[in-house]
């Protein structure tokens, strides 16, 4: 696992930063977002539900995903014949991994859930960052995985980074890696997305998000499903 | 499996927005495994800390490995400076935004071997990010000091170039964060500023050293005139030169500190015809001579580190040779003890924690050690891959290992795998001193190493015992000249040859055993240039650096073991073809193309497809010439044609030729690594999980693995795996959106490690290669619509597995695990059941690959052989295997079944639950079905520290163990197959016979059409 995390660390290294150009820097979110299907069609976006699964030597994970916009997300993962967990509001946040041994929920730290309430967002992170009072910079051009990108850094309220690669050529996100300071620790996740695909309502949607273990396929999203609040509930 | 996974994360690339048709994105996926190690790490020369973190973050800048940072107090370490120069002389933190850092290239510890910088780079976001701010040309920078108060005011002491004269030296001043600088302070051409404080109570008083200095490839001189220390008390508008009690001019370097407590107190290390420590306690103004052991004062211009307690203006700390302190302000000294291990020798610089000034961190020439007693006793970071490299080799073993001798930190060797991975541990040292060539025998038991000067030796690799093996002068030879870094070679076509140049060659055909002298002098033999004994300056400095006129490299034909290459440091390039009978210098005809005739010949590589041609670097950085030359000549030297492109930086190194693919060269420089396709036409730099700038100083292609193996003087060693697909990656290829390489054959095994026991703790770790080869394509541009699978199907044309493809632009890698698809695992246990990730391994035969990009799909196949190195399981055996393990899928997927059918039940009677439990029918039901099912599988554990085996979990765990067999199975794991399948037998008459008898009973549930 040592190897992993040194690869991690050693795949965060960034770049220099390019003189900003605050024209070109506003031309290029009003593409990515005219990219993601337009602000009108994401405003219309209140809740999601999707289904994916993630294949690993030919073995399905299979996992849902039910959140309501700035309110509260779970994910339930089944794996091996088994369920688990994880929920955050606004207030709290719990998991349940019986996979890693875990024998009941546990609360998340609050740290982990105060670095969370940004995700519970479900809208394009160029489409609320002045809402949610992050600063933007913007890095300049890239190149990543050799493609050419865009480079931009939000960092939010808590001072939590975050770094996005947009497509140069699509204005589409491929890359975003977060650096996250949480219970006295600094760590960096990357996540990759491809596949996008415009749904009925009108946005575009990575159907493909690439994380640590593998890649996560998306199988079934439905937008502004009624979700029943209780499903925020920890259950046993 | 670990291992395997760690290669699907691979991820990073770079990529060259070149002109030409090929760049480094298009092989982004062959990244480089960093071998490091952190065993014996490398120069440091810098850290800083910042303050208000509880001591937990550190940044650490390196002599060739950039900046690493760690946010746990050294605990583990990570590069933040891939993308630049590599060379670090300071680094600044703003402690009142430290969010912005400052870092100065270019390393001022001048000794012969050191690098040179591009300028000053500034981050705002901790060192994620990174702008080039200026200050380009003063090629080393020794100190970035921020203002105390404006942070907007930065001071930088840049003694400047090493290597010539210049007006880009002195004392530089921005006002506004680094966006502009003037130079506030300078002398003349020769010298520079070495050294800078500034007073943190009163920030106008600027204390500054000026040093004369300047290197020659065969001379040092520290000293002159120029030297002196200067007093500002207006914030660096004006200076005055400080004497009194300071000892006569001329100066050389001056090492000074004061206490940041009572800034009057100072103490400064004064080069001079009576070098030592001197003391001052009126800030600066008069000095008196204090004396001092030899450790405080040795080599001036390579230790230039001493350092007051933040807050005791007692305790004084000089790391140096050795690591000294005092407890009464400078007037004696004593040493650090060894209790915490040995530490290293040679340092230059030093961290204390100001709010723990118990805690602190110094840089040796081998890493980075922490004291929590001031000082006193050390602790190695263990983490920290800096390694500095002169030439990297490798053996034929399997796996091979690498060989190769660092700055400082002697000759090592360490396997390219190992089981659970490449650890510190796995390194073996293999000689001491400063290490260069380490180079082993064919015969597989000997290596041939050396430290400064060719003092080398033959040493048995089953006990490690050395022989002294140096040629010697006889009464026929004028005395030796042995270069620093001298050749040593074994023979390309005949690999017992074993050559060692001085001035003259020598070759030995029994291990250096005995040697003929096979040429003459082949450099030019100018006295001028052999004045070694007077090299240092106003200290003695004499270390066999600076040994001139020898031979730097040689190699011998791959192709006629007669033909034999020698390049001198001093220029010339001598060719024999009839094995040293006679020699003829081509030097002449390579000046006109451009290549200073003086310049270093610093690596040659005779074609090993045609044997008059060759590739040879030269490097001229020694005249203050940093450009890149290369040359090519295919008459045996006469005519030479320039090899050049504008990707190139840094001086050049080391040129290494594919041995398959004669168009694909690879070219070390000290500022990347390039590569190119056409033979030398257009080049790129590549970018595969190595540093952009690394200083690559060596280039070895392993004719087994088709490895590239990178040795860099920084970053210790590279290696990039099985280049094969690099070699196929031809014009035809890259011209097609989509191609589907051949894959390689698959041999059926699990690899070629086992676990490898529990993980290395700490340390620098690498993982191994991939065990089997991947499933390769070429994408023309990276896919964002659509995704990419591959389905595997067997020659009855059942799919066997669909695996997801990557979409990047360029080459794709997908592992197969030749296997099928594992079975479905039933819900509702409460152990994870690892049956579901695996699968019986296939037989030997032909498989079908159909890749499926976007709308379109392509055809490959693939061959999975059996393993016939394995002598424990015969094909007839891996047949029996592979039935077994079939069958006991089917039991497995029969169980989840039958429990599935028993969830299907249970749910519908449970369905409503407050009328299930007015239901005593659907009660008795439920508990009779339950019962069945906590037979089936574990149902009541759920502590992972509980073993709750029930069939299910029995036959996981055989199943498991067929599946992963590479031996002939045992007659109780062949019968305990039948009895786990009449226990299943049993279990499922049970599950019927509940059915049977509750059925009836309730007739909601017979009649329900879900379950029909």
């Amino acid at each position: 696992m040592k190897t992993i995390k040194q690869i991690l660390a050693i795949s965060a290294i960034s770049l220099m930063s390019f003189t900003t150009n605050a024209q070109n820097q506003e031309e290029i979110i009003k593409k990515h977002i005219e990219a993601i299907g337009g602000k009108e069609a994401w405003n219309k976006v209140k809740s999601m539900r999707s289904e994916a699964t993630m294949k690993a030597n030919g073995a399905e994970i299979k996992l849902t995903f039910i959140q309501i916009d700035k309110k509260a997300m779970r994910q339930n993962i089944s794996l091996m014949g088994m369920e688990g967990y994880s929920i955050l509001t606004e207030k709290e946040g719990w998991s349940y991994m019986p996979f890693q041994g875990q024998t009941k929920p546990e609360p998340m730290t609050a740290d982990d859930v105060k670095n969370g309430q940004d995700g519970l967002s479900l809208k394009d992170e160029f489409l609320t960052y002045k809402e949610l009072g992050k600063k933007l910079d913007f890095l300049g051009k890239d190149d990543m995985d050799g493609t050419e990108c865009y480079k931009f850094k939000m960092t939010n309220k808590n001072g939590q980074e975050t770094t996005y690669y947009l497509d140069a050529s699509s204005y589409l996100t491929i890359k975003q890696s977060s650096k996250v300071k949480a219970n006295g620790k600094e760590m960096e996740a990357s996540t990759m997305y491809s596949n996008y695909k415009k749904l009925p309502e009108g946005i575009v949607y990575p159907m493909t998000v690439g994380g640590g273990w593998g890649d996560t396929e998306f199988t079934k999203v439905e937008v502004n499903p009624v979700i029943d609040e209780k499903e925020f509930k920890v259950t046993e | 499996m670990k291992k395997r996974i760690a290669i699907f994360l691979l991820s990073v690339s770079g990529f060259a927005f070149s002109q030409t048709s090929f760049n480094a994105g298009m092989f982004g996926v062959l990244e480089a495994r960093q071998m490091g190690p952190g065993t014996m790490s490398g120069r440091i020369t810098a850290i800083e800390g910042v303050n208000t973190d509880d001591g937990k973050t550190i940044y650490v800048g390196t002599a060739g490995g950039g900046v690493w940072k760690s946010t746990n107090a050294g605990a583990s370490y990570k590069p933040i400076f891939d993308k630049y120069c590599q060379s670090i002389g300071a680094l600044a933190i703003n402690q009142k935004d430290p969010s912005i850092i400052y870092v100065g290239t270019g390393e001022s510890n001048m000794r012969n071997s050191v690098s040179y910088g591009n300028g000053m780079y500034k981050s705002t976001d901790s060192g994620d990010n990174w702008k080039k701010i200026g200050l380009d040309s003063v090629e080393h920078i020794s100190k970035v000091v921020i203002h105390p108060e404006n942070p907007d005011v930065i001071f930088v002491a840049a003694p400047g170039p090493l290597w010539s004269k210049s007006k880009h030296r002195g004392l530089y001043k921005s006002t506004n964060g680094g966006e502009t600088w003037e130079k506030i302070f300078y002398i003349n051409e020769n010298t520079g500023c070495a050294d800078l404080l500034i007073d943190p109570i009163n920030p106008n008083n600027v204390f500054i050293s000026m040093w004369e200095f300047r290197r020659q490839p065969y001379s040092f001189n520290s000293g002159g005139n120029g030297s002196g220390l200067y007093k500002s008390t207006d914030g660096g508008k004006t200076f005055k030169e400080i004497k009194n009690g300071l000892p006569e001019k001329p100066f050389g370097r001056i090492a000074m500190t004061l206490a940041p407590s009572d800034p009057k107190q100072m103490l400064a290390i004064v080069e001079s015809n009576k070098t030592g420590l001197y003391i001052s306690s009126d800030g600066g103004e008069t000095w008196k001579s204090q004396s001092a052991t030899l450790n405080v004062c040795a080599r001036p211009f390579y230790f230039s580190t001493i350092v007051i307690d933040p807050k005791d203006p007692k305790r004084v700390y000089r790391p140096a040779f050795q690591f000294a302190y005092s407890s009464d302000g400078g007037y004696s000294f004593t040493e650090a003890s060894y209790d915490g291990g040995w530490v290293h020798s040679d340092m230059h610089a030093l961290w204390i924690n100001p709010n723990n000034t118990n805690i602190m961190y110094v840089g040796t020439d081998g890493g980075v050690y922490m004291s929590v007693d001031k000082g006193v006793t050390w602790q190695f970071n263990h983490g920290l891959p800096v390694g500095q490299f002169y030439h990297v080799s490798y053996d034929l073993k399997e796996p091979y290992n690498v060989y190769g001798g660092l700055q400082d930190n002697g000759s090592w060797m360490a396997p390219s795998a190992s089981p659970g991975g490449i650890g510190n541990g796995n390194w073996d040292r293999v000689n001491g001193g400063d290490g260069f060539w380490t180079v082993p025998d064919v015969d597989g038991k000997t290596v041939y190493s050396e430290y400064q000067g060719g003092n080398m030796y033959r040493t048995d690799l089953s006990n490690m015992k050395s022989e002294y093996i140096q040629p010697q002068k006889t009464s026929k030879e004028e005395k030796l000249r042995w270069n620093w870094n001298t050749p040593i070679v074994t023979g390309s076509k005949n690999p017992k040859n074993l050559y060692v140049g001085a001035q003259y060659l020598y070759k030995s055909t029994d291990q250096g055993r005995n040697w003929t002298r096979i040429s003459g002098d082949l450099t030019t033999n100018d006295k001028k240039k052999q004045k070694q004994e007077e090299s240092g300056g106003l200290s003695a400095d004499n270390t066999s650096a600076e040994n001139h006129c020898t031979i730097f490299t040689l190699a011998e034909s791959s192709l006629d073991e007669n033909i034999i290459w020698v390049g001198t440091d001093d220029g010339n390039v001598q060719v024999t073809t009839n094995g040293g009978g006679t020699w003829t210098n081509v030097s002449m005809n390579i000046a006109k193309c451009g290549i200073a005739n003086q310049a270093w010949v610093s690596s040659i590589q005779p074609s090993q497809f045609d044997k008059n041609t060759v590739y040879v670097t030269f490097e001229n950085h020694m005249y203050g010439d940093f450009n890149t030359y290369v040359a090519t000549s295919n008459d045996l030297g006469k005519t030479w044609k320039r090899i050049n492109s504008s990707e190139f930086t840094g001086f050049a190194h080391k040129i290494a030729e594919d041995p398959i693919n004669k168009n694909l060269l690879f070219l070390g420089t000290e500022m990347g690594l390039f590569a190119t396709l056409d033979g030398g036409a257009n080049w790129f730099r590549m970018k595969n999980n190595i540093p952009e700038y690394a200083l690559v100083r060596d280039i070895q292609i392993h004719p087994k693995t088709h490895d590239l193996i990178i040795g860099t003087h920084g970053r210790g060693i590279f290696i990039i795996d099985d280049i094969r697909s690099m070699r196929n990656l031809t014009k035809e290829v890259w011209e097609q959106d989509f191609y589907l390489f051949q894959t390689e054959d698959l041999v059926l095994n699990n690899g070629k490690f086992g676990w490898g026991g529990p993980e290395i703790s700490g340390g620098w770790v690498t993982g191994n290669p991939a065990s089997h080869p991947s499933i390769t394509y070429y994408l023309k541009q990276r896919l964002n619509a659509g995704k990419i699978e591959i389905e595997v199907y067997d020659s009855n044309n059942k799919l066997l597995q669909t695996l997801p493809g990557t979409i990047r632009k360029g080459l794709n890698k997908v592992y197969w695990n030749m296997r099928e698809t594992p079975p479905k695992v039933a819900a509702g246990s409460t152990k994870m059941d690892g049956a579901g990730f695996t699968a019986p391994m296939v037989l030997p035969g032909q498989y079908k690959l159909k890749v499926k990009v976007k709308d379109k799909e392509y055809e490959g196949k693939v061959n999975c052989i059996h393993d016939a190195a394995n002598k424990d399981l015969s094909e007839a055996d891996r047949k029996l295997v592979y039935e077994k393990a079939t069958q006991l899928k089917t039991l497995y997927s029969n169980i989840n079944n039958t429990i599935d059918t028993i969830n299907l039940y249970q749910n519908q009677l449970k369905k409503d639950t407050v009328a299930f439990k007015k239901n005593k029918n659907a009660m008795a039901f439920h508990a009779d079905l339950q019962k069945v099912k906590s037979d089936l599988m574990a149902t009541t554990k759920k502590s992972i520290f509980a073993d709750e085996e029930r069939l299910r979990e029995k036959v996981s765990k055989l199943y498991g163990s067929f599946c992963g067999m590479e031996s002939k199975p045992n007659a109780t794991q062949l019968e305990s197959i039948d009895d786990l399948s009449n226990e299943f037998s049993k279990k499922k008459k049970e599950m019927e016979a509940a059915l049977m008898k509750h059925l009836p009973k309730n007739p909601e549930i017979k009649n329900n059409k879900d379950i029909r």
